[in-house]
């Protein structure tokens, strides 16, 4: 299994969270934890995604990236393969 | 509108379908949706009142995809949004455009479990594109313009709008000079043109590989001329069906599961892959990592997403097909292989000749094809009847042949050709359907009664659900369970019961006039055709096989 760190940009739209949990479990990946805060009342939120799975990062980048209310997604290489212990420790 | 009553949310909901441009739309009513039903009264968009919540979402699907137009659907809270899933998932799978409207209880009880509440918006997130849930009335119209955007951009797919029933009798105060338009498009990277010429140029053995998703980038002319001027040999996905006019000398018909011997071998033994709106479906590739073994993959789509997915692309074209195509546009020296490939053509054609008197359907299927009218609608359900259709019906358009290929969703069938009709009235539209996939929306033959619908169903009875009665027998050692449908209704007598002609036929013989006499009938018309429950749908390769180790038979 391969840990990776996402830094998610969004539009604070309803039910962004979910919808990016569905996609991240429906596509393969384990959800480790996150930190997210969203419903602020500003426009923008940004999430951070802690994620493991055999599959290549790409696949489920490309599918959040699909999601109307995403502004972006990229992975933090720094926390990559050990990002989920970071956060869980 | 009445001007004399206040514009709420219900009628702004028909304003805003109107200013789309949608003049029909299906469903069926219900305590949440009350309001808008009341809006309907005074509303210049015809509704059509199917039997069921899925009926209503097929007919929209089959709407859209018969006409290149956003198909509209309506069902109230609870078990009727429940019921539209099915086809929201279906036009998910399949890149259909649908715009399907839920009534929800009052935002006052949401949460509460009232009667008749489920969260739809919740259960929407898996099986549509985008969905919505409307909590102030200000927010409506925007919200509607945006489901409409987001249904017809890039990939297109299903948008949930769910409107709670005090949002729909809420007075509209404002109205929106300009609704606000996406702002998040997915950046699509620059083509990869010149690696793509490059690999091309060198290619000795290349195949098109065309999918449904030139259908839906309207590119049917660019993929023919594409195909002409390479002179490239060509194949099809079940979605792609149409894209390549039959009559192409380099054109092999379907590939995958049940494609054509010539298409699987030809794939399997070249050298380039140009794919074009397709996306290496499990039911096309076989096993994975021996499909097309020694090609090289140029792959055109409008999703980034299915870059890369299942097959490595060599060289990715990202962006509309119609503008990206032409680029690639030449002349190729492939003379050897054309020759080769027209061989296996030649060697592998379908066959007709079946013992005994007992009907045969490929070729009750092929007589069809030969006998229908230019630009009949075919639509069919899933099961043997589904790829008997794709092996021997030739059609010259996708939008003339409606399936569901993603899902493979039975009850599909007569729905899609209940929209197909309404969405092209001038137009033939045939339903082929099987014994099993017809009773799942049969209740639909109602609305075909009430709006004398003149849908031809051509319904092929084994008597058994055939596809899974085929893999029962070939590889679960026989052991048949829980397909055999020796209790069937009488079809024939069914149909008249809802007022549409019926015949049923039994023996070769009488398959000629048979056709002719439903194709030839002005109203709606149902063939009962009785086939031997034992034939198979031939070739078929078996689960986690590579496509030229197909069975061609028993």
């Amino acid at each position: 299994m391969n840990d990776y760190k996402l830094i998610i940009m969004t539009d604070d739209k309803q039910v962004v969270l979910e919808r990016i949990l569905q996609v991240t479990r429906y596509r393969g990946f384990l959800i480790n934890g996150m930190n997210a805060q969203v419903n602020t009342g500003n426009q923008i939120a940004t999430i951070e995604l802690f994620v493991s799975s055999e599959r290549p990062i790409e696949l489920l980048i490309d599918q959040i990236n699909k999601l109307i209310d995403i502004k972006g997604v990229k992975v933090d290489n720094k926390a990559e393969n050990n990002g989920a212990q970071q956060h869980s420790a | 509108m009445n001007s004399s009553k206040p514009l709420t949310g219900g009628g702004l909901l028909f304003e805003v379908l109107e200013q789309h441009g949608v003049e029909h739309v299906f469903g069926y009513p219900g305590g949440a949706i009350m309001p808008i039903y009341d809006a309907l009264y005074d509303s210049n968009v015809k509704h059509f009142l199917c039997r069921h919540e899925q009926g209503a979402a097929f007919s929209a699907v089959g709407y859209a995809r018969a006409a290149g137009k956003v198909g509209v659907c309506m069902a109230t809270s609870g078990p009727g949004a429940t019921n539209l899933i099915t086809g929201l998932a279906d036009a998910l799978a399949d890149s259909i455009p649908v715009v399907a409207i839920t009534g929800q209880v009052a935002t006052s009880a949401m949460g509460s479990d009232a009667f008749q509440e489920i969260d739809i918006f919740g259960l929407s997130l898996a099986c549509t594109k985008h969905s919505f849930q409307v909590s102030d009335i200000n927010d409506l119209e925007n919200v509607l313009h945006q489901a409409f955007e987001i249904a017809l951009e890039g990939r297109q797919g299903p948008v949930l709008v769910d409107i709670p029933k005090d949002i729909q009798q809420a007075e509209v105060t404002s109205r929106l000079e300009e609704f606000s338009h996406l702002t998040n498009k997915v950046q699509l990277p620059l083509a990869d043109i010149s690696n793509a010429i490059d690999i091309l140029t060198h290619a000795k053995q290349p195949i098109l590989y065309v999918g449904g998703g030139v259908g839906m980038a309207n590119a049917i002319d660019e993929v023919r001329s594409f195909a002409e001027q390479t002179g490239m040999p060509s194949v099809s996905t079940l979605k792609g069906l149409g894209a390549i006019n039959a009559d192409n000398e380099n054109y092999m018909g379907m590939l995958g599961m049940h494609g054509t011997k010539a298409s699987n071998l030809a794939v399997q033994e070249c050298d380039l892959l140009v794919v074009v709106g397709a996306r290496f479906d499990d039911r096309v590739t076989g096993k994975l990592n021996e499909f097309a073994p020694n090609a090289k993959v140029i792959h055109f789509d409008i999703d980034t997403a299915e870059i890369n997915k299942r097959r490595f692309a060599d060289a990715a074209i990202l962006g509309d097909l119609k503008a990206n195509l032409p680029l690639l546009s030449m002349s190729l020296n492939i003379s050897e292989w054309q020759a080769k490939v027209k061989q296996m053509k030649a060697d592998f054609g379908w066959r007709y000749d079946h013992p005994g008197s007992k009907i045969f359907a490929p070729a009750v299927l092929k007589e069809m094809s030969d006998l229908m009218p230019k630009n009949t609608c075919i639509t069919t359900d899933v099961g043997q009847h589904q790829m008997w259709s794709a092996q021997h019906i030739s059609v010259d358009d996708p939008c003339n042949f409606l399936t569901s290929g993603g899902m493979g969703t039975m009850g599909f069938g007569l729905p899609a050709a209940i929209g197909a009709q309404i969405s092209r009235p001038h137009d033939t539209v045939i339903a082929v359907s099987g014994d099993g996939s017809i009773m799942m929306n049969v209740q639909e033959l109602a609305t075909i009664k009430r709006y004398q619908i003149p849908v031809k169903i051509l319904l092929i009875d084994n008597a058994k659900l055939g596809m899974v009665r085929q893999w029962q027998d070939l590889f679960f050692d026989g052991r048949l369970s829980e397909t055999d449908l020796a209790d069937n209704p009488d079809f024939s007598q069914l149909a008249r019961s809802f007022e549409i002609k019926a015949q049923t036929i039994t023996e070769k013989s009488q398959v000629s006039e048979a056709l002719k006499e439903m194709i030839d009938h002005q109203g709606p018309y149902l063939l009962h055709v009785k086939i031997d429950a034992k034939d198979n749908v031939w070739p078929l390769v078996p689960p986690n096989t590579a496509n030229d180790k197909m069975m061609e038979s028993v």
